[in-house]
């Protein structure tokens, strides 16, 4: 194909940003790999686990938090459709939704965290050290999606561009990795409670 | 390795000398290739004609299927046979054991099931197979005496075993092979080898608790050590000192060295050592001692009588 | 090709191509660019003096070492030396050398682009290298430098056994630097996959870039080991967590696991950039195509790949099970293969070939004795009990410095030989050139050789000096006569170098009939690179001469200029059919307002600022806001 006013339209392949971000995800999803495998490393040395006598998670609350969360990626790929069929309010509302229960899992899961800290602190023994790490680099994520979100809604209020439509599309990638590690994550903290 | 005395030094011994073989072998062919390059320079294609399919073929034979033999030989002969001969002693064999535990920077040493107590010095009877176990109080050492048996490391919370034995009498160096601060570098060991008899007597004496000194000099000697800094960090077994930061000095006098190997065990050398540790080990855990000239002379005299 | 005497209308579209790339002259335009070729430049000169630090490091090592009981430096300062030579050579020097310099100048080149897929971030790369190197070598200089050993294996780097600020560093300083290399190596993987000229399909793709490709896969899925046994250790350290104590739940090994999980990847990171050097220059010297190009592609993509399952061969003497030891020498003998499949079509491939022994292809040769030589020794480590007895001696050292400095270093010295005519416009000096090359090889065999055999005496590495009447004197006296050559070899490049970069004679656009597109630009190249995007239809662009002169005559019609803007073509992934055309952005000092303040977040955390540094981490977020409120891209 040589005349790039066809080339511009619509193209078939997925945007730069989009590829990149897959590369940053797949490197997020190792990190969570190898925290993880820590996590059984130390567990399969352990006598007793939880160890130090620290009680296991109730298991209701926190499944259904991120059932939650996983079903915003619902929301975040119909944002994206929408915008790539270059309908704005569509994607500004579907990605609000999105950012209106993602902001709600994490409101819950800090006063979840604060609680735990309450009752066992993280240097007490190696269990509560890879606990805490382990979920604190999984709610670090979740935030950094809701400032991500929050900033292409203010972008996509100001109109849609192709530019604005990769980043779109670049954080529900962003966000369906995250919601992917997060149900790992979350399966991994109650494992000891099944 | 390179001079074994054991038959699991024997054996990585072997192993070394095929391997290097295969490697001249190796290193030739691929200078044979470059050479070939070079002479042929001028001329495009192999020497016997074919074209690119066979140079493609010339990688597949020896960058794929010779590789895949030999490297299965090596395998098999290194990782699934002579691997056997560097196993740890099987537990409950009944085995004579010594505990050898690191620590910044000296060899505790120890014989579980006696009283013996040294350290920077293993003795075992000769031509008979000992269980070494390998522990640290600190950080990550390893022990490793090369004409007697392959490394292992002293890792916490993970205590480990080997098999330590030499053929013959004599005395052996040893060092610890793993980075652990400051003196690494000077932390060596000996192990002696002797006759079954010279070893029990040694093992007794290493049990019993440190001879009454004689004579007022050393008497004195001893009041001093009590004292000052040294029982703090240092036990002497029928004593009053039970430091444990330091090694026992119960029988210092009976080793070959000072200092984990540093210094001979000699007076002037062991003086050298008490007046200022920094010297031959700078950095070491042992602070410089400040004592009037006759108070110090009394010291070694007493550390003299500790044999 | 090259196009050297335009037509006036073509003259006119190079020129105005230009005004539309050529970036804002003067410190300024340093500072703001986002060009691939000056970034590469910056990433060049930048690794070039940490290495050169590292050097001094290593000769203050060996002058320390040429005798036993020397007091040329302490052994804290030793330790010090010996663990910050470590981080240089391999953070800070030959990956960012590999991926910054010579990935960054060359891969668009290669591939036909005109820049990487993302610039911007391109330049916040080089940005986090310089900071974090910065970082570290702060530690040192103040006298609080890393003194744990490169490997900073626990307990000894915990807060009780390494009491300063030195490890602290160390960690931060590796975390800060991870993320340089993390962007590098997601710029370079997107761009080879959407930004590769027309028709250069997968298959057409020149095995620098497979070896490109490659490394910066092994460094995505590498680095995050590293970086959660960074993030445990500081957390162990400054807030009392437990995860390395047994005595607490912890566990000692767990360091040692994760570690070496980046670690061995690493040196397969290491070694493919220059794998990718040795690919072309065997061709362009040699003067045909290099054999069995697909099976080579292969095993570079593969050693990357394998090389994740091997890292406990670190550890064979740590009392693992022996099961666990068998399957992971089973993985080492494995990841051979590749190399093997690699040094036989490179060799069959000068052998088939009319190679011209000039100074690039001297150092080819000179990699691939040093290569097989260091490549023999470490597969005489997968012999489990050659290697428990082995570990930890001068015998390792001089493996992998066969490897990294034999394996991975000479490619680069040899690559600087051979795109100096490129990217300078000049010719180097060809005797001198060759002198340099027999000096460093000489200088490399003499340093590290006799380290194979003190090493079977019994020298354990890691020591600031060694006790007289062992039988080591003499061997070390040659290895620090030989590291004083090898330097010498290497300013005699470096002045080579500088010297034809002021008296050269003017090289023209490809003076080695090379193959690939880099060699289709004028040296240097201009700004945007190539002024029509050239169409690929084989491996060896530059030997298809049909399709060079058809770019010839493209370029007089205007067709596949793209010259409405700072444009690009972007394509599609496995067989590069035009797909869309790219704006991409000019000069932007996002890069440096985002990179500022994230240093600071380092700062901050190494002093235990902690709001700080949640304080600075806002103020990058807002520098970053600042950048995606610039959009190149207009609807």
């Amino acid at each position: 194909m040589t005349s790039f006013e066809a080339a511009g339209a619509r193209p078939r392949s997925l945007p730069n940003g989009w590829w990149g971000m897959l590369v940053f995800v797949a490197g997020e999803a190792t990190l969570f790999g190898c925290l993880i495998g820590s996590y059984f490393y130390v567990r399969l040395q352990s006598v007793h686990w939880p160890q130090g006598g620290i009680e296991p998670k109730g298991v209701l609350v926190p499944i259904v938090l991120v059932a939650a969360l996983a079903s915003t990626s619902i929301f975040m790929q119909l944002a994206s459709a929408a915008g790539v069929r270059e309908h704005a309010g569509a994607a500004v509302a579907a990605l609000l939704v999105a950012l209106v229960v993602q902001s709600g899992y994490f409101a819950f899961e800090v006063h979840d965290f604060r609680a735990d800290l309450a009752a066992f602190s993280p240097h007490d023994n190696g269990y509560a050290s890879i606990y805490y790490t382990l979920l604190g680099a999984d709610h670090a994520h979740v935030a950094l999606g809701l400032l991500l979100n929050a900033w292409v809604l203010l972008r996509l209020l100001g109109g849609l561009t192709r530019y604005r439509l990769n980043a779109l599309r670049a954080v529900t990638l962003y966000w369906h990795a995250v919601n992917v590690i997060t149900l790992v994550v979350t399966a991994t903290i109650l494992s000891p409670s099944a | 390795m390179l001079r074994p005395e054991s038959p699991q030094e024997d054996r990585i011994s072997t192993l070394f000398w095929i391997m290097f073989g295969g490697c001249l072998v190796g290193l030739g062919v691929v200078a044979a290739f470059l050479l070939l390059g070079w002479l042929r320079r001028h001329r495009p294609g192999l020497p016997g004609g074919g074209g690119d399919n066979a140079g493609s073929g010339i990688v597949i034979v020896l960058g794929v299927a010779v590789p895949i033999v030999v490297l299965s030989a090596l395998f098999w002969y290194s990782d699934l046979h002579a691997l056997n001969a560097t196993a740890a002693p099987a537990a409950g064999s009944g085995q004579l054991q010594v505990e050898v535990t690191g620590h910044q920077w000296f060899w505790e040493v120890r014989y579980p099931g006696t009283e013996a107590v040294t350290a920077n010095e293993i003795h075992i009877p000769a031509g008979v197979g000992v269980e070494l176990i390998a522990k640290t109080a600190d950080v990550i050492h390893s022990f490793w005496v090369p004409r007697l048996a392959r490394k292992i490391d002293m890792i916490p919370g993970h205590p480990n075993r080997i098999e330590l034995y030499a053929r013959d009498p004599g005395i052996y160096r040893g060092r610890c092979s793993e980075f652990c601060g400051l003196q690494h570098a000077n932390m060596q060991l000996l192990v002696v080898a002797e006759s079954q008899q010279q070893f029990q007597r040694w093992l007794a004496d290493m049990g019993a608790p440190a001879a009454e000194p004689a004579g007022a000099h050393a008497n004195r000697g001893r009041g001093l050590f009590l004292e000052n800094a040294c029982a703090g960090c240092h036990t002497i077994r029928g004593t009053a000192a039970t430091g444990t930061l330091g090694p026992d000095l119960t029988h210092l006098g009976s080793r070959l060295t000072l200092g984990a190997g540093t210094l001979r065990n000699t007076t002037g050398d062991l003086a050298a050592w008490v007046l200022d540790p920094h010297q031959a080990k700078p950095g070491n855990r042992m602070p410089r001692l400040s004592l009037p000239k006759s108070d110090f002379n009394d010291l070694i005299a007493y550390l003299e009588t500790l044999r | 090709m090259a196009i050297e005497v335009y037509t006036p209308t073509a003259r006119r579209r190079v020129d105005r191509l230009d005004a539309i790339w050529t970036e804002r002259p003067g410190l300024l335009g340093w500072l703001t660019t986002v060009n691939h070729k000056r970034i590469g430049l910056l990433f060049f000169f930048t690794s070039l003096a940490f290495f050169a630090a590292g050097g001094v490091e290593a000769l203050l090592i060996r002058t320390q070492l040429a005798g036993p009981g020397l007091g040329v430096v302490s052994p804290s300062v030793f330790n010090q030396l010996f663990t910050v030579h470590g981080v240089t050579m391999i953070f800070l020097f030959v990956i960012p050398m590999g991926i910054g310099a010579f990935g960054n100048y060359l891969l668009p080149l290669m591939i036909g682009a005109r820049d990487l897929a993302f610039p911007r971030l391109n330049m916040l790369s080089y940005w986090f290298f310089l900071a974090s190197g910065c970082f570290i070598y702060a530690g040192l200089l103040m006298g609080d430098g890393p003194d744990q050993g490169w490997f900073s294996y626990v307990p000894l780097a915990d807060r009780e056994f390494s009491p300063g600020l030195g490890v602290d560093f160390y960690a931060l300083g590796l975390i800060f630097n991870s993320m340089s290399t993390t962007a590098t190596a997601t710029n370079l993987i997107v761009t080879t996959f959407k930004a590769r000229a027309p028709g250069m399909s997968l298959n057409r793709m020149p095995l620098f870039c497979y070896a490109q490709l490659a490394v910066s896969f092994v460094l995505v899925f590498a680095l995050p080991a590293l970086t959660v046994d960074l993030v445990f250790l500081e957390l162990d350290r400054r807030l009392g967590f437990q995860f390395f104590e047994p005595a607490n739940g912890g566990s000692t090994l767990l360091w040692q696991h994760l570690f070496w999980i980046f670690g061995h990847p690493e040196v397969y990171a290491i070694i493919l950039p220059a794998m990718g050097i040795a690919t072309s220059i065997i061709p362009a010297f040699a003067q045909r195509k290099m054999i069995a190009f697909p099976l080579v592609a292969l095993a570079e993509l593969l050693v990357g790949f394998i090389g994740f399952g091997v890292w406990a061969h670190h550890m064979f003497a740590v009392g693992m099970p022996t099961v666990t030891a068998i399957f992971f020498a089973g993985a080492t003998l494995m990841v051979v293969i590749p190399s093997t499949i690699q040094i036989f079509a490179w060799t069959t491939t000068v052998a088939m070939g009319t190679p011209v022994f000039a100074t690039p292809l001297l150092f080819i040769g000179g990699f691939i004795a040093l290569f097989v030589t260091g490549g023999l020794s470490g597969i005489m480590f997968a012999a489990i009990p050659f290697d428990q007895a082995v570990t930890d001696t001068y015998f390792v050292v001089a493996h992998f410095h066969f490897i990294i400095f034999g394996a991975a270093v000479f490619p680069l010295l040899g690559g600087m030989y051979f795109w100096f005519p490129k990217v300078t416009g000049r010719m180097y000096n060809e005797p001198l050139g060759k002198a340099s090359f027999w000096l460093a090889f000489l200088g490399t065999w003499l340093t590290f050789f006799p380290m194979h055999i003190v090493g079977l005496l019994g020298m354990t590495r890691r020591v600031y000096t060694y006790q007289p009447g062992l039988g080591w004197d003499a061997y070390n006296l040659a290895e620090t006569i030989g590291s004083y050559l090898l330097a010498a070899g290497l300013v005699l490049i470096a002045v080579n170098l500088c010297l034809s970069l002021v008296r050269g004679p003017i090289a023209g656009p490809n003076p080695w009939h090379a193959p690939t597109l880099d060699w289709a630009t004028p040296s240097p190249p201009p700004e945007f690179n190539f002024p029509v995007i050239p169409r690929v239809r084989s491996a060896y662009p530059m030997w298809d001469a049909d399709d060079r002169l058809d770019d010839r005559r493209r370029l007089e019609d205007g067709e596949l200029l793209f010259d409405a803007g700072h444009q690009m073509p972007a394509t599609t992934v496995r067989d590069a059919d035009l797909d869309e055309i790219l704006k991409l952005p000019t000069e932007s000092a996002s890069p440096l307002l985002v990179a500022l303040p994230v240093t600071l977040v380092f700062v901050m955390l190494l002093t235990s600022h902690y709001i700080g540094a949640g304080l600075c981490g806002a103020l990058a977020l807002v520098a970053l806001a600042g950048w995606h409120s610039r959009e190149p891209q207009a609807a």
